[in-house]
């Protein structure tokens, strides 16, 4: 069939036609032999711009379209609508920019018409080659995985769960409940957390639409926002992964603390009764708080800030927590002396400072200190340190509470591969923009919430679960369709010698390997169109519709003849 | 009888000359020919557009580096120039090309072909070292006097068709005299007439001179009638066929220079020609060895089987086997035989289809049962 | 001391005889079911690789055989590129051969678990245009330099290979540093270990003296190697001389599919992406006055050194094939020695190193990264 392209130049009010002389381009264009037609309009994206647009489609019978207009991204979506309804497949169209790149950023007008002559007779070289692709839709499924079942899991998951969507949530230990099951009360209230913690779990487990899977850990996610296929191996267990769809990931797996024991100057694993905050708590929620000889102590040290220099970074948790210390220590055992040596105090919020205010008194003594070394002497503990002035000082206690750094749960690398999630300098996974998208990755629909972000307190980690799951609520509406990519790679079978070069540089997991025909094969729901492969593959057995080689080449081609 | 342009220069000076008018008239975009490429002289097939640059060209030098049917169809191969061009190719070449648009290899729009009665090439081997380019006044020589040179291509010794058809232009060469003093070009279509209006020439009526071009070409005759024999003695089933491809490395180099095999993917280097696992298995229980890789006289007959009727016999095998297997000879000889069955020449007449794809009910009625 | 483990062999019947005698051996207590070894060709100008089942043919078999026709990987991998079959296989190939069968493997184009690959200390391989001129003379002529490890008559890259000795197999036979009479049983893996078992032979001996004599070639190598790629530098570098080292060139392509490495079906240079309407070409004309036709010659080259030069094994198999005596595997492997060396890699060398091409690590070549960063 014969090829008619139809040409048509916007003037887009005077950002186009005051800068291009759009007849001496039309005049020059018109040359080509297989352009039907070349005219110029008003404005094209105008509801009369998109009618006229269609009536000359049918009328002048195109075959291919070519619009010299704004960016793509304004109007490329709009255009390919219009060849659409006119009848022409949306694919066999491109646009020129000769706003953005050509308009607005030349001064001179002769050499902005000579650069938007030469664009658009690339695009006109271009699309002589292009193809008819026709759109694919699948279902989107409305599921959401659910990574780690601590409070920030257990709280988006609730928040989740209807009879139209499922949650699965996977956890790594025997129990739900994750560090908070540690703590007595939180800080601030006071108020005992276990109540809520185990009534929330009660929830969890009588709720039909969450399918909770302890002992459990998530082997392999491969597809994009909508449409995940996840694989979960329980944990000594013989049999084959659990495999479901789901459509959207939330990743909650938590924090673990810095290894004092790095920093040999604070003696902690070597000297007795020096403590984490974790082994703390744990102790004070087992009812008795008492050194390694029974007895109770007559006085702690809580250190602040243990591995900050290391980490580079403040853990935000661990003053407020280190005063809650203070809390316990002085309802449980009432002469108690109190010390909190730290470097530097974080105590935020419109509430926090009153709870710090009403803690100090008579037993309990905040010291601005650095440099601390713990040394024994006799059965007590000695506390070398530098005060606020740099002056040498000295504290004798009987236990030290540490409060080490916040750092990134140990599996944190393993999931970040396995999700395909990228992690900050710090290893805490990496939000898409700490600003004003602290929950979003850079994959969408895969979330980062509660410590595995970034460290912080209970009360923030819920209102980023109810975040996620606003985020889920709203975007993956079950029934809703979805259009996976239409520009996707393909192999050739009878090219590919299944070297599997393009399989280890998918980013997508896009791409599997047939044994039995020894060649590699492209998912393309799940291909995302990033041509790696195609990049990647020297004999140039994959390629990307719709960025085809000699697509390319005949615009570049026409772009600097 | 044929209009005829005469100039009363060397053959070569005036073709040179004619195409010089031709660019500079703007008559054609671009002269394709042979030419000398660089400062040391190496010889290849160029496009040219500026007449300039005509200085180096050398159209009819006793070399066939690439056989240019195979360059025409690339350079037609996604549609014919717009403008047209003057290609100066020899009969063979020529017929290939031929052979190839019969298979939407190319196309012959806007093209003016130019070739020559032809003396023959040497093997590439001899450029290299020099000994074409010494040898070049003995190869002159020989072709004005319609001799057969010792050390060109066995092909070329034994060609019979070394008149050029489906040309707009014939130089006349081989067997002329007087090579250096007169340049006779006969204009075989109307093509060929119109685009020498203007020029500074003498015209004529003439006709080739059929003897004297017989005459070579039953010299050539005994030449291939010679080679013949001696692959034939060679060719003795398929033991023989084994001891003549025995050295054979499987490099598909043959295919690749071959201007009739054109296929993008060959049969025998896709998946299709793989031996699994199973395949030696089964190999194996038959014998008490197996040659691998497979296949490589396989390779040589599955070729024969696909080209062997369009194989126009120029060579170029030859020249790019890195083990001197007389490919060329055992080609010519199973293709002429095939071709024959069918009063077939290759590259002769474009009207004329490829004997593969034409039926006729009263063919080969002595096969049938 | 060594990391391999080695017996010295007794061979009074020659080392090739000792050799064949112990794979017949190996055929009769079923520790290989096939071996592939080179055999001479009926019309005896020729060696081609046979994958023999039957050990009687064995007698007719050449470990080391003059010509290397075609690169025993490429017979390797045509063999169980498809996968491994119930066949146990062992195959006798030069070192560079070797390399190129763990390259491919790495690939996907070989399967290596039923397979064992012996190797042998390599004196070079004679070109095939010279071995061709007179087959039984230069047979002799061969084995004769191979004796006094004389490469004069070698393929050039062969001259200046310090990888003659390389192990990267399973088994190898040490002939250099041996004693008259005998050579070394060297094992490089628990295949290795296996088979020297199953033939009674006790890995413990001191093969020091086998190391040393190739430490002490490959280092003569080495420095040999240095000065020839430096001198052919100065001749072939900077894109005129490129230009002009390849103006012979025909793009026959012949070198690319000789390669044991280039394992794509249909080249890049030979699919659709070169192949442009003819006005595109007179444009690119215009533009000069004259172009060469079919133009980019020189770009297939750099663009197959470019695709396969990090696997390459220098083995010159493309240099024998060139049918216009252009020197193609001394240009590659002087490349490809450079290209290597920026991964710290070298081809073939162990089947556990990925092919630095598809092994992403962040810190790596920062030199060469945005200054500004």
């Amino acid at each position: 069939m014969e090829r008619k392209i139809g040409v048509y130049v916007c003037e887009c009010g005077p950002n186009i036609a005051e800068k291009i002389d759009i007849d001496k381009v039309i005049e020059e264009i018109s040359s080509n032999n297989d352009v039907a037609v070349v005219e110029k309009y008003k404005l094209l994206c105008s509801s009369d711009g998109k009618k006229f647009l269609e009536e000359e489609i049918k009328k002048q019978g195109l075959t291919h379209l070519v619009i010299a207009a704004c960016s793509p991204k304004e109007h490329e979506k709009t255009f390919m609508e219009v060849s659409e309804n006119a009848g022409l497949n949306p694919y066999l169209f491109q646009l020129a920019n000769i706003r953005e790149q050509c308009a607005w950023i030349t001064e001179d007008k002769d050499e902005a018409t000579k650069k938007a002559i030469r664009l658009i007779r690339a695009a006109i070289g271009r699309v002589r080659y292009h193809s008819s692709l026709e759109k694919k839709e699948i279902e989107s499924n409305p599921d959401v995985l659910v990574i780690g079942g601590g409070i920030a899991g257990i709280e988006a998951s609730l928040q989740l769960a209807s009879p139209e969507r499922k949650v699965y949530l996977v956890e790594k230990t025997p129990e739900l409940g994750g560090l908070v099951t540690n703590f007595e009360k939180n800080f601030l209230s006071m108020k005992s957390l276990s109540e809520i913690i185990n009534s929330k779990i009660e929830e969890i487990n009588t709720n039909e639409n969450i399918k909770v899977f302890t002992s459990s850990e998530v082997e392999e996610t491969v597809g994009f926002f909508g449409n995940f296929e996840i694989k979960v191996k329980q944990a000594n267990s013989e049999e084959d992964p659990i495999q479901f769809n789901v459509g959207s990931i939330v990743v909650a797996i938590g924090s673990t603390l810095f290894d004092p024991k790095k920093i040999p100057e604070y003696g902690c694993g070597k000297l007795d009764n020096v403590i984490t905050s974790l082994e703390f708590e744990k102790m004070n929620k087992s009812g008795k708080i008492s050194l390694k000889n029974g007895k109770p102590p007559k006085s702690v040290a809580i250190i602040h800030c243990v591995g900050r220099d290391e980490k580079g970074y403040c853990s935000e948790i661990c003053c407020m927590y280190s005063i809650k210390f203070a809390r316990y220590l002085t309802d449980k055992i009432p002469s108690v002396k109190v010390s909190n040596l730290y470097s530097d105090l974080c105590i935020p919020g419109k509430t926090n400072q009153k709870f710090y205010e009403q803690t100090i008194g008579k037993n309990v003594n905040f010291i601005r200190s650095s440099d601390a070394e713990i040394i024994k002497s006799k059965d007590q503990l000695s506390i070398k340190y530098n005060d606020e002035n740099g002056s040498k000082s000295n504290l004798i206690v009987d236990m030290v509470v540490l409060a080490p750094a916040v750092e990134p749960a140990v599996d944190a690398s393993k999931i970040a591969e396995i999700i395909g999630i990228s992690q900050g300098d710090e290893g805490f996974f990496e939000e898409e923009h700490e600003k004003i998208n602290p929950i979003s990755t850079s994959t969408e629909g895969i979330y980062i919430i509660g410590c595995a972000q970034s460290p912080k307190n209970i009360s923030e980690t819920l209102i980023q679960s109810e975040a996620a799951a606003g985020k889920i609520l709203s975007s993956l509406i079950p029934g809703r369709k979805i259009e996976p990519e239409v520009k996707t790679s393909q192999i050739s079978e009878a090219l590919c010698i299944g070297c599997k070069t393009c399989l280890y540089v998918c980013s997508y997991g896009a791409i599997t390997f047939d044994e039995s025909k020894k060649i590699s094969v492209v998912n393309e729901v799940i291909c995302r169109g990033c041509g790696n492969c195609v990049a990647a593959c020297p004999s140039g057995a994959a390629s990307i519709k719709h960025f085809k080689f000699k697509q390319l080449y005949q615009e570049i081609r026409e772009a600097v003849k | 009888m044929t209009k005829v342009l005469i100039m009363n220069k060397n053959t070569e000076q005036g073709v040179l000359e004619f195409l010089k008018f031709l660019l500079e008239n703007k008559k054609v975009k671009g002269v394709f020919s042979l030419k000398k490429i660089d400062k040391k002289g190496a010889v290849a097939y160029s496009l040219i557009t500026n007449p300039k640059d005509l200085e180096d060209a050398v159209p009819f030098y006793p070399l066939m580096p690439v056989n240019a049917g195979n360059l025409l169809s690339r350079f037609t191969l996604n549609g014919p120039p717009k403008e047209p061009i003057a290609a100066v190719v020899k009969p063979c070449e020529l017929r290939g090309f031929i052979e190839l648009i019969k298979r939407e290899q190319g196309s012959l729009e806007n093209l003016l072909i130019i070739s020559s009665t032809c003396g023959g090439v040497y093997p590439t081997k001899l450029e290299i070292d020099g000994t074409v380019e010494k040898n070049l006044s003995k190869y002159w020589d020989a072709v004005k006097k319609g001799q057969i040179l010792n050390d060109i291509r066995p092909a070329c010794k034994s060609c019979e068709e070394f008149t050029p058809y489906v040309t707009d232009i014939t130089v006349d060469i081989l067997g002329k005299n007087d090579l250096d003093k007169q340049c006779i070009m006969f204009l075989n279509t109307k093509k060929g007439e119109e685009i020498v209006k203007s020029i500074k020439a003498d015209f004529s009526d003439n006709k080739i001179d059929g003897s004297k071009l017989d005459n070579i070409r039953e010299k050539r005759g005994i030449e291939k009638k010679k080679l013949f024999e001696e692959i034939e003695k060679k060719m003795n089933g398929i033991d023989g066929l084994i001891q003549i491809f025995g050295k054979c490395i499987s490099c598909h180099g043959c295919s690749k220079v071959c201007p009739i095999c054109y296929c993008i993917l060959c049969e025998f280097e896709s998946s299709d020609s793989e031996y699994g696992p199973s395949n030696y298995e089964t190999e194996l229980r038959k014998r008490p060895g197996l040659r691998v890789p497979p296949g490589t006289l396989y390779y040589h007959l599955g070729r024969l089987t696909h080209m062997g009727i369009s194989c126009v016999a120029c060579g170029a095998c030859d020249d790019v086997c890195p083990v001197d297997i007389p490919v060329s000879m055992i080609f010519k000889k199973v293709g002429e035989s095939v071709q024959k069955m069918f009063d077939y020449i290759p590259g002769k007449n474009i009207e004329e289809e490829i004997p593969l794809i034409t039926y006729k009910k009263d063919e080969f009625t002595e096969f049938e049962g | 001391m060594s990391k391999f483990k080695g017996a010295v062999i007794t061979a009074k019947s020659g080392t090739e005889k000792t050799i064949i005698d112990m794979l017949e051996k190996t055929i009769d207590k079923g520790v290989f079911d096939a071996i592939i070894i080179p055999m001479r060709v009926p019309a005896g100008d020729s060696f081609a690789y046979v994958l023999i089942k039957d050990k009687s043919l064995l007698n007719d078999a050449s470990v080391l055989p003059p010509t290397m026709f075609v690169q025993g990987a490429k017979a390797v991998s045509s063999v169980t590129r498809l996968g491994k079959g119930k066949t146990k296989i062992a195959a006798v190939m030069r070192p560079c051969e070797v390399r190129a069968t763990i390259e491919l493997a790495k690939l996907g184009q070989v399967d290596l678990e039923n397979m064992t690959i012996i190797s042998m200390d390599c004196p070079g391989v004679l070109p095939s245009s010279d071995f061709l001129k007179d087959p039984e003379k230069n047979i002799k002529l061969f084995n004769e330099a191979a004796k006094k490890l004389d490469d004069t008559i070698m393929r050039p890259v062969c001259q200046i290979c310090n990888k003659s000795s390389m192990v990267s197999g399973d088994i190898h036979i040490g002939t250099l540093g041996a004693k008259k009479d005998a050579f070394f049983f060297i094992s490089n893996s628990e295949k290795g270990e296996k088979v020297a078992n199953k033939l009674g032979i006790n890995l413990k001996d001191n093969i020091d003296s086998w190391q040393t004599k190739v430490k002490t070639i490959s280092e003569e190598k080495h420095e040999k190697r240095k000065k020839a790629h430096k001198e052919l530098k100065t001749k072939v570098g900077g894109i005129d001389n490129l230009v002009e080292t390849f103006s012979h060139c025909i793009n026959c392509h012949n070198c690319m599919r000789v390669c044991p490495v280039c394992i794509c079906r249909l080249c890049y240079f030979d699919s659709d992406k070169v192949k442009h309407p003819a006005d595109d070409y007179l444009e690119r004309t215009e533009s000069k006055g004259s172009m060469r036709f079919l133009p980019d010659t020189t770009l297939f080259q750099m663009g197959r050194m470019m695709h396969m030069s990090i696997s390459c094994v220098s083995c010159g198999a493309c240099e024998d094939a060139c049918s216009m005596s252009i020197p193609v595997a001394q240009i590659f492997s002087m490349i490809a020695d450079e290209t290597q060396a920026l991964f710290d890699y070298v081809s073939g060398r162990r089947l556990d190193e990925s092919i630095p091409i598809v092994a992403y690590k962040e810190e790596e070549l920062h030199e060469v990264e945005d200054a500004n960063d």
